[in-house]
């Protein structure tokens, strides 16, 4: 063949690849609203011609069920690396229009190739998924597939960031990569993960429930919380990661992007909380008062939101921040809180990112529910996750930091680089009017007026131990701050925690 | 905003903030032994017992299919069976009422 005879060969056979399923298949894409994975690669996540294919040429070997007639575009997943604002990435795309997304083993042998890649660069890998499952046709070795897939996850969890995007079905045993991996995106209306469907559910169990509700993109962002980041279209989705991917290192010997920093918009008084311990406020408001720029990026928004974790920049360092929410349940520590909380701490130890830790909590929620949920388990991770951490710790207690509480929420005795407490600060078993309750019981109920006794009872407790100093007397507290200066105070601790230690500490097991 | 907000009690302390739907759900105790309920929905294959039958703690009463299983139903307790609910051939919801078992003081 002449040389120029090869090429235009080349060129019709990579146009015909190009294609994917065909227009019919596309058309039908289209019409669910969702792109298609070139577009979602090529269009949405990646910087403008960064994209490198590789494996697009790759066939399946597939004889039985008619399968050796059938040509599948690139097995089913379009897969290489480009870069996100100008930094490199590992990408793959499952296609839903070339057989449903399915996995065979081809489509899962280019997967693994690019996870390899990702780790040999070590840069981050970003997975689009939006397939129909296994490839039955291919039986036992579509499950190696998905096995091997799994074994890398966890392989490279900690070593460098994995994000799932869930753009279409991810049923099954699929469910459990994006499970593996750091964070979950989802978006209303196109995504679904579930292990058993809807109709098999109605066969077996007789029990009725819509695809939405089963595991639609809202339930996992408020219900099971596998989702961590919820938007309203693939655009809102994949703008959202690239913010992401701004706070992250490339893998975790690297140290997180600094920028230059921006003082926030609206910088807190020294009177931002309100005078009444039992008034809710919402901590973000606070939080924005801190960080560069009024920015933060929240992580799982919608999922036990009497905590509140998430991304933002302290004098352009990224910090990874964990903070009670007064606002919903009072901000009391229980099961989800604490899983929630545990997971985002263990990745940003494992990515050299600092941690931030605003407390105001009455305790732990009470209740037989939490308890037979296994509140004790679930709240072990917390402790479990700061005493581990060896990123810069440091810790700022608003108000409330009560009992048991109070030691988990990055407490001196968890080993927390920085423990500064507003004036205002409560650092003490429980609140007053239980404490009382419970010293001056006899005395109480002994007293001519008991309401009264109990009420001047609880005034001298307040007195006594409703405050930081009885904490930074003991040096558990290392400084008062007046809320005002927190930021600056901060900074100055930030600017004396040395780069990061290099290595990988740990992986990041789901929680 | 302000009015979705409600109480919880803490350590004596009332705390005015958000509740959410799912965190209300009023603890259910401990099973009744004394109720048979369906753990898992599916069909009566077979009642193994009649009204009035002495039975012990372990006896199998039922067999349910699900799953594509035939699962026993065993009394957890020592007693006298009270009130059958359902019939071989019946589906079955989950926690629906079986049997009624009559536990001796």
């Amino acid at each position: 063949m002449s040389i120029m005879k090869s090429v235009n060969d080349f060129l019709m056979r990579l146009s015909s690849k190009l294609k994917g399923g065909g227009d019919k298949a596309i058309e039908k894409q289209k019409k669910k609203g969702k792109n298609t994975a070139r577009e979602r690669i090529e269009d949405l996540l990646l910087d403008e011609d960064s994209f490198l294919e590789i494996d697009l040429f790759v066939e399946h070997s597939v004889k039985d069920f008619g399968m050796d007639r059938k040509e599948l575009a690139g097995d089913g997943v379009i897969t290489g690396y480009g870069k996100v604002h100008s930094r490199p990435v590992a990408v793959f795309a499952q296609d839903f229009t070339v057989a449903g997304g399915s996995l065979g083993r081809a489509h899962s042998k280019k997967i693994v190739k690019v996870m390899d890649g990702a780790a040999q660069a070590g840069i981050p890998l970003i997975g689009i998924n939006d397939s129909g499952g296994a490839r039955i046709q291919e039986g036992v070795e579509s499950l190696c597939g998905y096995g091997e897939i799994f074994y890398r996850n966890t392989k490279l969890s900690g070593v460098v960031p994995q994000i799932s995007v869930i753009l279409g079905p991810c049923a099954g045993g699929a469910v459990y990569s994006p499970a593996l991996t750091d964070f979950v995106f989802v978006v209303d209306r196109i995504s679904n993960m579930f292990i058993t469907g809807p109709q098999v559910i109605k066969t077996v169990l007789g029990e009725d429930i819509t695809q939405e509700e089963l595991g639609g993109a809202l339930t996992h962002a408020t219900i099971t919380g596998n989702a961590h980041f919820y938007t309203k279209s693939e655009t809102e989705a994949f703008n959202t990661l690239k913010k992401l991917l701004s706070f992250l290192p490339a893998n975790s010997n690297e140290n997180p992007p600094v920028r230059s920093s921006i003082p926030p918009d609206q910088p807190l008084g020294d009177d931002v909380i309100p005078d009444n311990r039992s008034q809710a406020y919402c901590v973000k408001d606070i939080i924005r008062g801190i960080v560069d720029a009024s920015d933060f990026l929240e992580v799982h928004e919608h999922f036990a939101a009497n905590m509140v974790v998430g991304f933002a920049r302290l004098a352009g360092r990224p910090i990874g921040i964990i903070a009670n929410q007064p606002r919903v349940l009072a901000g009391v520590l229980d099961v989800d809180a604490s899983d929630k909380a545990a997971r985002f701490i263990r990745f940003c130890d494992c990515f050299n990112i600092p941690l931030l830790t605003l407390v105001d909590t009455p305790g732990y929620l009470p209740g037989a529910d939490q308890e037979h949920a296994g509140v004790i388990r679930h709240g072990a991770k917390i402790l479990y996750a700061y005493s581990e951490a060896s990123v810069p710790k440091m810790t700022v207690i608003m108000r409330k930091a009560y009992g048991g509480a109070y030691i988990a929420m990055c407490s001196r005795h968890l080993g927390a680089t920085f423990v500064a407490s507003w004036p205002c600060g409560e650092i003490a078993v429980m609140g007053p009017e239980g404490a009382a309750n419970i010293i001056f019981r006899k005395e109480i109920a002994a007293a001519e007026n008991p309401e009264e006794y109990r009420q001047k009872m609880i005034s001298e407790y307040e007195d006594k131990f409703a405050n930081p100093y009885v904490a930074a007397n003991k040096g558990y507290v290392d400084t008062i701050i007046r809320a005002s200066m927190t930021r600056e105070s901060l900074i100055k601790v930030l600017s004396r925690t040395g780069q990061s230690r290099k290595g990988h500490p740990h992986g990041n097991i789901p929680l | 905003m302000e009015n979705n907000l409600d109480k919880l009690i803490i350590d004596d302390t009332e705390y005015v903030t958000e509740v959410p739907e799912h965190s209300r759900k009023p603890y259910e105790g401990v099973p009744d032994p004394s109720e048979i309920k369906a753990f898992i929905p599916g069909i009566i294959v077979e009642i193994k017992v009649s009204e009035g039958d002495s039975i012990e703690t372990g006896t199998v009463l039922l067999l349910l299919d699900a799953m594509k299983m035939h699962n026993e139903v065993c009394s957890g307790k020592n007693g006298i069976i009270g009130k059958i609910h359902v019939s071989a051939g019946d589906s079955v919801q989950k926690n629906q009422l079986l049997i009624n078992l009559i536990i001796p003081e």
